[in-house]
């Protein structure tokens, strides 16, 4: 907080200068820095303290502190279902990537402005319905006799049978996402400066190759922000997977949810995957800062 | 103003090769007509500008050239090939862009090659050909920056450099050193002007800066409301403005409307409203020479007039008034003199004081009928 | 009111908390997502017309001081709004109820502490057993309940709970197979069916969300008991269960009822009290308690050491073994009661009815789901991880 010249050469005496320069970023970061402590790094030292108690369970008494939670981890059921979790997450970012460029690029930059906003409304409007309201329209949508083999027969076409297996799982997950890939890198594609596709277009780059070489750089923060946000929404969706994915369904957060509130209980399991994910997202998080670091030393 | 659109009589007359050719373009944005049939022919290796105030319509002409928009209506012709199709990415022009629109993303380096290789130049004629460029506007040492750690003229130099290296037929400049200092405004404008006589390609610039214009141009076209107002050389728009936007627009002036009374040879008698006398002696025939009682006005640069205590003794175009008003520019003296008749003249005077009158004194101003323009209107 | 049939809700709403639900463990997908948190599950059932139905308590136990007020924690669709007018005009006490929608759930909020308004809860068998062993339990004053008698003997001396010592039975069931006997392939009389039929089934079969429930039918469609500890009988029966894995479309204990009905399932394992509400509706469907056996589960109310008004939980345990109002709400909302003084005034109707209270020779076969060793619970989890990821 910079005193502007004017506060230092008010009459104001020193001493409550300094009091007030010591007070403000107190009584500005108090609020969000209790909430921050109290619901944010309490628990997380909390689950962390129980991933390293070997089998805890509530109302039992507590072990001694071991790593023997995370090396359960790695038995081969659980390392199964880690990269199922991690095989959805991937593949909804790409599926989200892949049909939400084109829609943020075409409302960015193809449609009439006077229309965007209309449209982006349009696009963000299923995110104010219940997500378990939007699995069970795709479980009307995708079951063998829902709506979408019904259009499938009138043109003749063989039925599909995707619910309970990964398709339905992929493409529920991409419909709860892709609307935030949509925002993002329309909000990306949007700051686009379109006098670099000028400038290409002007040193001999067709439209396609201006494309590559340069609308994608350029929005590459943005194609990242919204990567990340989808990869990180969908590792940890509980709902989509379980309700669409059928006998196959075992995630890692139903998984940490089984480990929790299920039969066994075991707490002291369900932390250290709790804490793999957190781990998990952290990583990726810090990869998104130290890329968008480097792009705006750049810009 | 219902004048006819300009002829660019002087370049088709001549023989020599055209590299851009516009034939009665129009261009219409969303029913706002921004460029009313323009007709320009522009040589090989001119150094050409199009000046103008902003929204006459200068960047959608160049932005015509560049293929960036497509003419309403006429056609831009590249050595002589009609552009009506051809879309930006294939025309023999290269930009420097008025924000000179850098590739944030790439290095130095990688700007300047961009072109290159997307003509999949080969890898040893790219890197003799970058390293000319960057070595052409003295920027070798900067290669591998990226934009944004450099500073405006730097990054000028880079966006040139990245139009240069692909040789070609057309240099377009938007407003190259619009968004640089004063001081280095005046050394890019150099530079620019040694790079053009080093390369001996066609520069096409547009800018609303006519010091910039007449100092740099082969020839001007003045553009106002979509049209062109004029071409010539910077002394011939400056000398002899065709209209009355043009001598205002180029340096400063003092412009009397009037009517023609008498003429006199090649000399006209101009009646003002207000009364005042004013002949006019046209060193030229006249090309379309004003008849009697139509309307001209007539323009007098502030630097031909001469301002004196009473008692001149001249006695053609010499006019009585109160000093009301002086500025000193350093070099010069800038004078507002209030004539009997109510009119206010600006007056630019070399610096020598000792023969200035005091100020609210009476004085008299009088210039040569050779040193002043009646325009049509 | 007439009988709730919140088969209307469900179609509005496919969420499953409307539904009338046998609910263990993790219950239907739809509800443990969204119980996620500690849910505080502070849906109140009766909404509209209980008195005091504003007044819920969500996480903390501030209301709980009036003794005029009785939180009840709760099932779905244990009680309905006549219920809880008669109490108050009988006992002036406002009932406040909100429901869980696993046992899971509901030990880890009253664990956490956020659960010390309630009075009453509404655990099941085997979270009885947990409770108590938890020391969570008040232990009930016989001298004060009045119709424990009345109980079925069956219900007299429970497993989970000798003597009814700290708890109080109120609804069983079993879980069964439901199906519409137009579209399977030949009658279906249990397990044998689908073990046979997994390549006509091809994923149209639903299991129960539960491991237990699972490997408990698995177990006593081997000969085993639904109760075995010995690892080598898990593991045969997770090695059964493989073979039907393609026909198995999900493990869900609700949701699947629209697509039994549209034929895009075939069979649906489920809890009896779900199955009879649904029949209601589709009359076509048939549900029967597997050959081999199936569990029989039972759902009590228990005082919590942590009630704030314990007279008033006494009242209500009161209210609701009284055989009158108890056989009233049966006929209301359709369970089967332990109450045999309650089942003796019952229609014949309800009372016939074989899905509500099968014939004895069928509950023989039938066995309530006990709490296993750790290890034990550890093996199950550790399979049912397993079966759901391969």
């Amino acid at each position: 907080m910079a005193t502007t010249p004017l506060a230092e050469s008010s009459a104001a005496s020193g001493w409550q200068r300094r009091l007030a320069n010591l007070i403000q970023p107190i009584v500005l970061l108090l609020p969000s820095g209790l909430w921050l402590t109290l619901l944010l790094v309490a628990p997380t030292l909390l689950i962390l303290e129980l991933s390293l108690i070997p089998g805890f369970r509530l109302g039992q008494p507590a072990g001694s502190y071991g790593l023997g939670n995370y090396l359960e981890v790695f038995q081969p059921v659980y390392l199964q279902v880690i990269g199922r979790s991690l095989g959805f997450a991937v593949g909804t970012t790409i599926v989200c990537l892949l049909l939400g460029f084109p829609v943020a690029y075409w409302i960015a930059i193809k449609a009439p402005k006077h229309w965007r906003n209309l449209l982006l409304v349009g696009f963000v409007l299923p995110l104010w319905t219940s997500s378990l309201l939007r699995a069970y329209a795709w479980i009307t949508i995708l079951r063998p006799s829902g709506l979408l083999n019904t259009v499938l027969e009138l043109f003749g076409l063989p039925g599909q049978s995707w619910l309970n297996r990964s398709p339905a799982v992929l493409i529920g997950l991409t419909y709860s996402f892709l609307p935030y890939m949509v925002l993002i890198l329309y909000a990306s594609l949007e700051k686009l400066d379109r006098r670099l596709l000028e400038a290409a277009a002007d040193l001999g780059a067709t439209p396609q190759q201006s494309f590559w070489k340069i609308t994608v750089p350029q929005t590459l923060p943005g194609i990242a922000a919204g990567g990340l946000l989808v990869f990180i929404a969908s590792l940890g969706d509980f709902v989509v997977p379980e309700l669409l994915g059928g006998a196959s369904s075992m995630t890692v957060s139903r998984l940490i949810y089984n480990q929790f509130l299920g039969a066994t209980r075991n707490w002291g399991l369900g932390s250290s995957f709790s804490m793999l994910l957190i781990l998990a997202v952290s990583i990726a998080i810090a990869l998104l800062l130290k890329y968008g670091d480097r792009s705006a030393a750049r810009s | 103003m219902s004048q006819t659109v300009v002829q660019d009589r002087d370049a088709a007359q001549t023989d020599t090769k055209l590299d851009v050719e516009l034939r009665k373009v129009f261009k219409v944005f969303n029913g706002e007509t921004a460029v009313r049939g323009i007709d320009l022919t522009i040589r090989q290796g001119e150094f050409f500008s199009i000046l103008g105030p902003s929204g006459c319509g200068k960047t959608t002409t160049l932005r015509l050239i560049a293929g960036f928009e497509k003419p309403t209506g006429g056609e831009v012709l590249i050595r002589g090939k009609s552009m009506v199709n051809v879309p930006p990415y294939q025309r023999p022009v290269n930009t420097v862009f008025q924000s000179y629109a850098l590739f944030n993303h790439m290095t130095v380096w990688d700007n300047v090659a961009f072109g290159l290789r997307l003509k999949k130049c080969s890898k040893s004629e790219l890197q003799e050909r970058v390293g000319a460029a960057l070595q052409l506007v003295k920027m070798e040492a900067f290669a591998r920056r990226f934009p944004a750690q450099l500073s405006g003229g730097q990054q000028q130099r880079v966006a040139l450099a990245r139009a240069l290296v692909n040789r070609p037929t057309v240099v377009l400049l938007d407003e190259p050193l619009g968004a640089l200092d004063l001081k280095l405004r005046k050394e890019m404008q150099v530079e620019l002007s040694n790079l053009h006589q080093e390369l001996g390609v066609t520069f096409v610039m547009v800018t609303h800066d006519q010091e910039e214009a007449l100092s740099l141009s082969d020839r001007i076209a003045v553009m106002n409301g979509g049209r062109i107002e004029q071409i010539g050389s910077p002394s011939e728009i400056y000398e002899h403005p065709q209209t009355p936007f043009v001598a205002d627009f180029i340096g400063d002036t003092n412009l009397f409307q009037g009517r023609v009374g008498s003429i006199y040879g090649s000399t006209l008698q101009v009646i003002t409203p207000k009364g005042l006398e004013i002949l006019v002696k046209s060193q030229q025939a006249w090309a379309d020479l004003p008849s009697q009682s139509k309307d001209v006005v007539v323009s007098v640069r502030p630097e031909k007039i001469h301002i004196g205590a009473s008692e001149s003794g001249e006695s053609i175009n010499c006019y009585e008034g109160t000093l009301k008003h002086v500025m000193y520019l350093g070099t010069h003296v800038h004078c507002v003199v209030e004539l009997r008749s109510g009119d206010s003249l600006t007056v630019l005077q070399p610096n020598q004081s000792h023969r200035l009158p005091e100020l609210h004194s009476v004085v008299q101003v009088y210039w040569s009928a050779a040193d002043c323009l009646a325009l049509p209107v | 009111m007439p009988p709730t049939n919140p088969r209307k809700f469900s179609r509005l709403s496919p969420s499953p908390r409307f539904s009338v639900a046998r609910r263990r463990f993790l219950q239907t997908s739809a509800a443990a997502v969204s119980g996620i948190v500690l849910s505080n599950c502070a849906r109140n059932l009766s909404n509209n017309t209980a008195p005091s139905a504003e007044t819920s308590p969500t996480a903390d136990g501030t209301t709980a001081t009036d003794s005029k007020t009785l939180h009840v924690f709760s099932w779905a669709n244990y009680t309905d709004d006549e219920l809880l007018k008669n109490f108050k005009d009988q006992t002036g006490i406002s009932v406040v109820v909100d429901t869980f929608d696993s046992n899971e759930t509901m030990l880890a909020k009253m664990q956490a502490g956020g659960g010390r308004a309630y009075s009453i809860i509404f655990p099941s068998d085997y979270m009885v057993e947990q409770m108590i062993e938890l020391n969570m339990l008040m232990p009930l004053d016989r001298s004060r309940l009045k119709g424990i008698d009345g109980l079925m003997p069956k219900w007299q001396n429970p497993v989970y709970d000798a003597n009814n010592a700290h708890s109080v039975p109120a609804v069983w069931g079993t879980t069964g197979l439901i199906f519409d006997p137009q579209r399977v392939q030949e009658k279906v009389r249990g397990w044998d069916y689908v073990w046979n039929n997994v390549d006509s089934l091809s994923r149209r079969l639903t299991m129960i969300n539960d491991v237990r429930e699972v490997f408990g039918a698995t177990l006593q469609y081997l000969g085993y008991s639904l109760n075995s500890t010995k690892p080598a009988e898990i593991e045969e029966a997770y090695n059964k269960l493989l073979e039907i894995k393609p026909a198995i479309a999900a493990f869900m204990t609700n949701g699947w009822e629209d697509q039994l009905a549209s034929g895009d399932l075939q069979i649906s394992m489920a809890y009896s009290q779900d199955a009879i509400v649904l029949m209601e509706e589709s009359p076509n469907l048939q549900y029967i308690v597997p050959e081999s056996g199936s569990s029989l589960w039972t759902d009590t109310m228990v005082i919590p050491k942590s009630a704030p008004n314990p007279d008033a939980a006494y009242e209500w345990i009161n209210f609701m073994l009284e055989p009158e109002n108890s056989a009233k709400l049966v006929e209301r909302l359709k369970f089967a009661t332990p109450n045999e003084a309650a089942f003796n005034r019952l229609s014949p109707e309800v009372k016939n009815n074989e899905n509500l209270f099968p014939p004895q020779a069928i509950l023989d076969k039938c066995e309530g789901i006990a709490p296993v060793p750790q290890d034990i619970a550890d093996l199950y989890d550790r399979f049912w991880t397993q079966l759901t990821s391969t």
